[in-house]
């Protein structure tokens, strides 16, 4: 009885068996290459959500990035431009912005886009307060009106010097209100209702695996230099270098390891470019709790920050050391950090304000970091700094770590240095220094400093740019004098291609953008 | 035979799974509150401000007390509702259907190889006891069960994929195909089919080749073992001693009655190595980029998305549970000797 059971379920897992190798054996025939012009990248991001009015991080902004577009822009370079806008005047106080919009200009499904669309978006927004919280960045933002199809006025509760980097942000990505619910994210997976003015249509979209961006047969500017983009997305960055180098992905941007990189300059067949970047890595002081409330302490700190060798040792040189919160390359840059500390460590000037903190030497000091957001590199960072300061004989480091969902709960609450990193809502200085040294800052290290706050305001009033710019320098020397912070480097902006790939330079700059549209493949 | 019918030992066995499953739907609602930090926070990215982290979470229901909590995920397990991950929005029953359907397309191809591995080279090894052919099968055998998931994927992806470049080394087919494949059931080895797109079947079966036979022949080291051990205790059973006395060749007792009996203990052991194969397709679907509910587990695990965590070990616990369950069926059905 059993063995005629057993009979029957073998034969029918034969016959499972048999079906399926004749299938195989009924494929076994070249597939042959498909030539296209169409590039495909690589990447180890994780698309969060595509519709703008939810999106607030680097992965999912690379996707809108070729779909939607503001008024505002940097489409090529990192200088502010109009995109959508012919241009936008403001009044005196800087509280009315009014745009004048670009003719002509139409959604990748073929509707035209007028000032009706633009208030829908920035209403939208407004009104759904995704989870995200990218509506933060239209806090001034009191109401918008029109005046006819092609103006939109902006009317906002404080003076806003920023306000044209805001509109660039994808907070200010113009939808059409035709397609998109006025109360409601659309899905990652909506192809047919996620419609920007961009030069590319997002064709499909598979969570976790593929986001096929297709030219828009229906944009007004120039015509991309490929056939389409095809983003892949990896859970390890380990098997995009392999598929990098087997030719199965033609580029890849965002994230290889140190290692990973130093690997591929030396690989035939691929080039990695590099440009200075905008994140940045930076270490936090609750200015208030014991010992870094004592000023001279965080000085001796400044003096033996060991930058050069974490960006040598730890990052192999694919990060610079970075002398300021807002990154080199941007308008408004200082060097602060090295005009009052130096380029390298100064041990004598350390000891001379341990000194003046008259506190114990070593002093014991723990210094906070987490792996799980800033990856594993983030040990070996401080480990460098651990071993600088120790060496230095002024301090007794101990090092800890914390889960991200811990930490980031933490941050200033509960610890006195800590780990930071930043990429910014728009290249802008602005971005940098307002988002730090403003009272009740989001790290909660409770810096409060009055005249800081000072050119906070005026820099927001500023009615030139070059105004704007004295005072945002002016923060950056404050913020070195009086130290909630220590920025210690700059990453650089890295993409890697096959060698048939041009145009990767070209969008390489201060901004960020991974710019698909320039890049071609023979 | 004991005196239960077959009927009475298949409603006892399911009768059974339901405090098993209770148990495990506690255990990971317990553990994942136990871990530190806030999971709404953390998954937010900070743009949030605080007040509106809170608002968020009394929308999700993560401020009512435990008990509260617990009662309302069990209810909603039990009417299908498996939520939505926090960080993408992604209702879990698209991540079950989408990405379930890879990992099912990797698990049954590794496990025909784990079988065809494991039962030739299991039967030869206990033919030829002590031979060199034995001792190779066993040394293969330990070697691949002992052997990580990941480490043997490395390998099979420099060998295979870089050093020779014979076979892709990611992904459930090449970028191309995957964007211009039209999608039926996610199993793409069978929307190819579907489509009657050859090409595609031909690029769909080279990238299933590196994962399935990785996660195939390391479920194959605990078949080998197996086999070789039934095999050899066949062989000296009174029936074999009996069929070689009636003057029966030696290569029909072998094979016709030998090897079929070894073989009755792998459908349990086949049950049993579901939960391994899952939990190797984890670290093998990583490896690869195999999109499959492994890979996805990993991704909301590093993003912190204690909702999607929650529900995608949920459902790994319910088809571990479900699948020992039909491997009892089907042995109570091949072997009338089991039952309560």
């Amino acid at each position: 009885m059993a063995k005629r059971r057993l009979r029957w379920l073998l034969a029918g897992s034969a016959v499972a068996a048999v079906t399926l190798t004749a299938a195989l054996a009924a494929t076994a025939y070249g597939s042959g290459k498909a030539s296209s012009k169409i590039v495909i990248d690589g990447t180890t991001g994780t698309v969060v959500n595509i519709d703008p009015a939810n999106e607030y991080d680097y992965d999912s902004f690379t996707v809108d990035l070729p779909i939607y577009q503001g008024l505002y822009g940097f489409p090529s370079g990192a200088k502010l431009k109009p995109v959508l806008a012919k241009g936008c005047t403001h009044t005196k106080n800087l509280k009315t912005w009014t745009c004048q919009l670009r003719h002509g200009v139409k959604f990748s499904n073929g509707d035209p886009m007028t000032s009706a669309d633009v208030k829908y978006s920035f209403d939208r927004v407004q009104k759904i307060k995704g989870d995200q919280g990218i509506w933060t960045l239209l806090t001034y933002l009191k109401s918008t009106t029109t005046s006819g199809p092609y103006t939109v006025v902006f009317h906002l509760t404080n003076p806003d010097s920023v306000w044209p980097y805001i509109l660039s942000t994808n907070a200010g990505y113009v939808v059409d209100k035709n397609t998109y619910p006025a109360d409601k994210i659309l899905a990652n997976t909506d192809t047919t209702h996620l419609v920007g003015t961009g030069p590319y249509k997002l064709t499909k979209f598979t969570p976790g695996q593929q986001a096929v961006l297709t030219p828009n047969t229906h944009y007004w500017g120039p015509k991309p230099k490929n056939g389409g983009v095809i983003i892949n997305y990896y859970s390890k960055s380990s098997t995009m270098k392999l598929d990098l180098q087997k030719g199965a992905i033609d580029m890849a941007f965002q994230t290889f390891t140190p290692t990973e990189i130093a690997s591929l300059k030396k690989t035939k067949g691929v080039k990695v470019h590099s440009a200075p970047g905008v994140n940045i890595r930076y270490l936090v002081f609750n200015v208030k709790r014991p010992p870094f409330n004592n000023i001279h302490v965080r000085k001796a700190i400044a003096y033996l920050m060991p930058r050069a060798q974490i960006a040598g040792r730890v990052w192999h040189h694919t990060v610079s050391p970075l002398y300021s919160m807002v990154p080199k390359g941007l308008p408004g840059a200082t060097q602060a950090y090295k005009k009052m500390y130096g380029a390298k460590p100064n041990l004598k000037k350390a000891k001379a304000e341990m000194k003046a903190a008259k506190v114990k030497k070593p002093l014991p000091i723990t210094l906070w970091y987490t792996p799980t957001h800033y990856g594993d590199a983030s040990a070996d960072e401080y480990v460098e700094m651990q071993r600088a300061l120790n060496a230095s004989k002024l301090f007794k480091v101990t090092l800890k770590s914390a889960e991200w969902a811990q930490y980031s709960g933490a941050l200033g609450k509960t610890y006195g240095a800590f780990q930071l990193g930043w990429f910014p809502d728009y290249p802008d200085a602005d971005d940098y220094t307002v988002s730090f040294y403003q009272p009740k800052s989001f790290y909660n290290n409770q810096y409060a400093n009055r005249q800081m706050n000072k050119l906070i305001s005026k820099e927001r009033a500023a009615p030139t740019t070059k105004k704007r710019l004295k005072y945002l320098r002016g923060m950056q020397t404050l913020a070195a004098k009086t130290l909630p912070t220590i920025p210690y480097w700059q990453g650089n902006m890295i993409a890697v291609g096959r060698s048939n790939v041009s145009g990767i330079p070209a969008t390489l700059d201060a901004t960020y953008y991974m710019r698909f549209w320039l890049i071609s493949k023979s | 035979m004991t005196g239960t019918s077959l009927r009475t030992y298949l409603l006892t066995r399911i009768a059974l799974v339901l405090p098993m499953v209770f148990i495990l739907l506690t255990l990971v609602f317990l553990l994942m509150r136990v871990a530190p930090g806030n999971p709404i926070q953390a998954s937010l990215g900070g743009h949030v401000p605080a007040a509106y982290v809170h608002q968020i979470e009394h929308r999700m229901g993560f401020d009512k007390p435990l008990l509260t909590q617990y009662g309302q995920y069990l209810w909603d397990i039990l009417r299908g509702n498996f939520g939505s991950t926090i960080t993408d929005n992604r209702p879990l029953s698209q991540i079950i259907k989408q990405n379930g359907a890879a990992t099912l397309e990797l698990t049954f191809f590794a496990m025909l190889v784990a079988l065809v591995v494991g039962i030739i080279v299991g039967l030869l090894a206990g033919r030829h006891r002590d031979t060199p052919l034995d001792v190779s099968g066993r040394l293969f055998g330990i070697v691949m069960y002992a052997t990580p998931p990941f480490f043997l994927g490395l390998i099979a992806q420099l060998v295979f994929g870089v050093w020779l470049g014979w076979l892709p080394i990611s992904d459930q087919a090449s970028p191309l195909t995957q964007a211009l494949l039209k999608t039926h059931t996610n199993i793409l080895f069978l929307d190819a089919i579907i489509d009657g797109n050859w090409t595609a079947l031909w690029d769909v079966t080279k990238h299933l080749i590196l994962p399935a036979t990785t996660l195939g022949l390391i479920t194959a080291g605990v078949f080998i073992r197996l086999i070789r051990v039934n095999v050899i205790r066949t062989l000296r059973d009174d029936y074999i001693e009996a069929a070689r006395a009636r003057g029966i060749v030696e290569r029909r007792v072998v094979f016709h009655h030998a090897f079929k009996n070894a073989l009755v203990p792998v459908i349990t052991v086949v049950g049993l190595n579901l939960a391994i194969l899952l939990g190797g397709a984890v670290l093998t679907e990583t490896t690869f980029n195999w999109p499959g509910i492994g890979h996805e587990l990993y991704v909301y695990l590093q993003n912190r998305d204690y909702t999607a965590v929650q529900g995608i070990i949920v459902v790994f616990a319910l088809v571990v549970v479900a699948v020992s369950v039909l491997v009892d069926f089907i042995n109570a059905y091949v072997d009338p000797r089991i039952r309560y």
